[in-house]
């Protein structure tokens, strides 16, 4: 079998799927409970949130602390500003979503079931709603919507977990990890809503099944979106472990020459274009390259648009995006943000550069979330990917924000 | 080792210690207003605190040691743990020994802070503002040297810089500098209460 899987069944533009359609097409899932979790670990399905975190694993350690007391959040706040894929999920195939939902409650004895979705994603987050009403009574009964609020850092786990006790979506620190101690102190299962979708497959169809797609020793496949300079931006569902490349063609291909790519979104990494088209999308094989899938985002970053302005704009972006809650990133991220949009908008100087160079460093690992580190790792590619447009940077501010 | 040294370096170390821990309580109270400027970044401030605090301690034992191991003094390692236990100057030596004491605490739960949790050792630290005054009344109560000039300049010095840090920081309005962003920023990702 091969072709969408998440994606297969009724035209995506009809909207979602109603749970009739949706069990009339796919029937009832199969697997369950330690079955159930050992395929997962043997599927070697990753969570599609961003870290890429082995799910069967997760699970596995649920099992074993949950004692009738955990609860599942699924993750649909997508903050990532270019990333598409999870709210077009949402819109179109929420029974797949609430399936792995559920079946995680029913594996993992969970108590209840919280569906957390970025509030500015009005569609995805009426489709989600709407489709809980459709479930039976029993799963209605556990389950409750929230509204994640529009910030970057909202879909952060901790953050999640902090919004849905206390009702304000700042990151709070880790350890205790949300696995371990999260919504109203019990163990929590965080789990991305592609990823709990993939699950509600592998639950019917078995790991043998998910590993019989995937290329170069990847697994299943991978909800993608494709931003910038190609000729059908969107999302797309692809076989994971294709190239960078391959997904490129299979969004219409260039519609101009492309200089770099930013893999992962904001929080992920710029590469020269002629590197990234022959990286496998496949969370493993890129973490063996210091590299990472993030959240599934390829950003194409055509030759005629400035590296260096674009770097300033998302670091303008991400310094903003802070909590306020840790010096080091709310001043860190701010100083950098000033510092790159000075060499963007008045050309390159010495002193910018090194303190670029020197704080890009500093920062790392001193906040209470990940929110610096990312910010300053998505810095720290920009400056080797353009480092010939930052040592030599007129001063200009060539493009307005995209 | 003549006993005179021992003798001087009692009461030296203890006129040291007075001015070490007079400093460190004068940046411990100032720590909270985050002063900085170009000569003078923000981690100093804490940096120094910590450092002159710990060498506070090696003047303090230098200081209890020589007490008593002077053959003269037959004070005892009795008198320098357990406080009134001195048949010298009871209450004045005992003083001195709380004042330690206490230091020690504040030492020992700073450098264990990781394991007793911020509540704890931030309550525990509020004894600094024990120990300090308990310090200087045992200089002036016990101290050989508690009427000459240069000890009672020294000592007006020391209360005068430490009430005057007190002061200034009792009049200065919350010095935190991320206090409004973090308001802001919560006032955005705030869903309280029931949304």
């Amino acid at each position: 079998m091969s072709g969408p899987r998440l994606l297969a069944g009724p035209d995506l533009g009809a909207g979602a799927e109603g749970y009739a359609d949706h069990v009339r097409r796919l029937g009832p899932t199969t697997l369950a409970g330690r079955a159930l979790i050992e395929a997962l670990v043997r599927s070697g399905v990753t969570g599609r949130g961003g870290a890429s975190f082995p799910a069967g694993l997760k699970w596995r350690a649920l099992a074993a602390t949950s004692k009738g007391s955990a609860v599942i959040v699924v993750n649909g706040a997508e903050g990532e500003p270019q990333s598409h894929k999870d709210r077009l999920l949402m819109r179109t195939r929420p029974h797949l979503i609430l399936d792995g939902a559920f079946l995680a409650a029913r594996t993992l004895r969970a108590a209840s079931v919280v569906v957390y979705v970025g509030e500015e994603h009005r569609a995805a987050y009426a489709a989600m709603e709407r489709a809980l009403r459709e479930r039976p009574e029993a799963e209605r009964r556990v389950a409750r919507m929230a509204a994640a609020p529009h910030r970057y850092v909202a879909g952060e786990s901790s953050a999640a977990v902090h919004l849905i006790d206390g009702g304000i979506a700042t990151p709070t620190t880790t350890p205790p990890h949300s696995r371990e101690r999260g919504v109203a102190a019990a163990p929590t299962l965080m789990q991305n809503v592609e990823t709990l979708a993939h699950i509600a497959l592998i639950a019917r169809y078995g790991d043998a099944w998910y590993r019989s797609m995937g290329r170069r020793g990847a697994a299943g496949t991978l909800m993608v979106t494709i931003a910038g300079g190609v000729k059908k931006p969107g999302v797309l569902e692809i076989e994971a472990g294709i190239t960078i490349g391959e997904a490129v063609a299979m969004a219409g291909g260039l519609s101009e020459p492309a200089a770099a790519v930013l893999l992962g979104g904001y929080f992920g990494a710029w590469m020269p274009a002629v590197k990234a088209w022959e990286l496998p999308l496949d969370a493993e094989a890129l973490r063996a390259g210091g590299l990472g899938l993030g959240c599934g985002v390829i950003g194409v970053q055509p030759a005629s648009r400035c590296g260096v302005c674009d770097t300033a704009r998302i670091m303008r972006y991400l310094a903003e995006e802070s909590s306020a809650q840790c010096g080091p990133c709310f001043f860190g991220l701010r100083a950098l943000s000033d510092a790159c949009s000075r060499v963007a908008e008045r050309g390159t100087n010495r002193d910018d550069m090194a303190r670029l160079k020197r704080w890009a460093v500093e920062v790392q690992g001193r906040g209470a979330c990940k929110h610096p580190d990312g910010a300053v790792m998505f810095l720290r590619s920009a400056l080797s990917t353009f480092s010939d447009e930052f040592a030599s940077h007129p001063a200009h501010w060539r493009q307005q924000p995209a | 080792m003549s006993d005179t040294i021992l003798w001087y370096t009692t009461r030296g170390a203890g006129a040291v210690s007075m001015i070490l821990l007079s400093a460190v309580v004068v940046l411990g109270v100032l720590s909270s207003l985050r002063f900085h400027s170009a000569g003078w970044p923000r981690f100093l401030t804490p940096a120094l605190h910590r450092n002159l605090a710990l060498m506070t301690l090696v003047f303090l034992a230098l200081h209890v040691v020589t007490a008593v191991v002077d053959p003269f003094t037959h004070l005892g390692w009795v008198a320098a743990i357990v406080p009134f236990s001195s048949y010298y100057h009871t209450v004045w030596l005992g003083l001195g020994t709380i004042a330690f004491e206490l230091l020690v605490a504040i030492a020992v739960t700073s450098l264990l802070r990781d394991v007793i949790g911020q509540a704890a050792w931030r309550a525990i630290h509020w004894l600094a503002y024990a120990s300090w005054p308990v310090a200087v009344i045992h200089g002036f109560g016990t101290g050989t040297d508690a009427l000459s000039a240069w000890f009672v300049v020294l000592s007006i010095v020391c209360v005068v810089s430490v009430t005057i840090a007190i002061v200034y920081r009792l009049l200065q309005p919350p010095a935190d500098p991320l206090a409004s962003a973090r308001g802001e920023f919560r006032s955005g990702v705030s869903r309280r209460p029931n949304q």
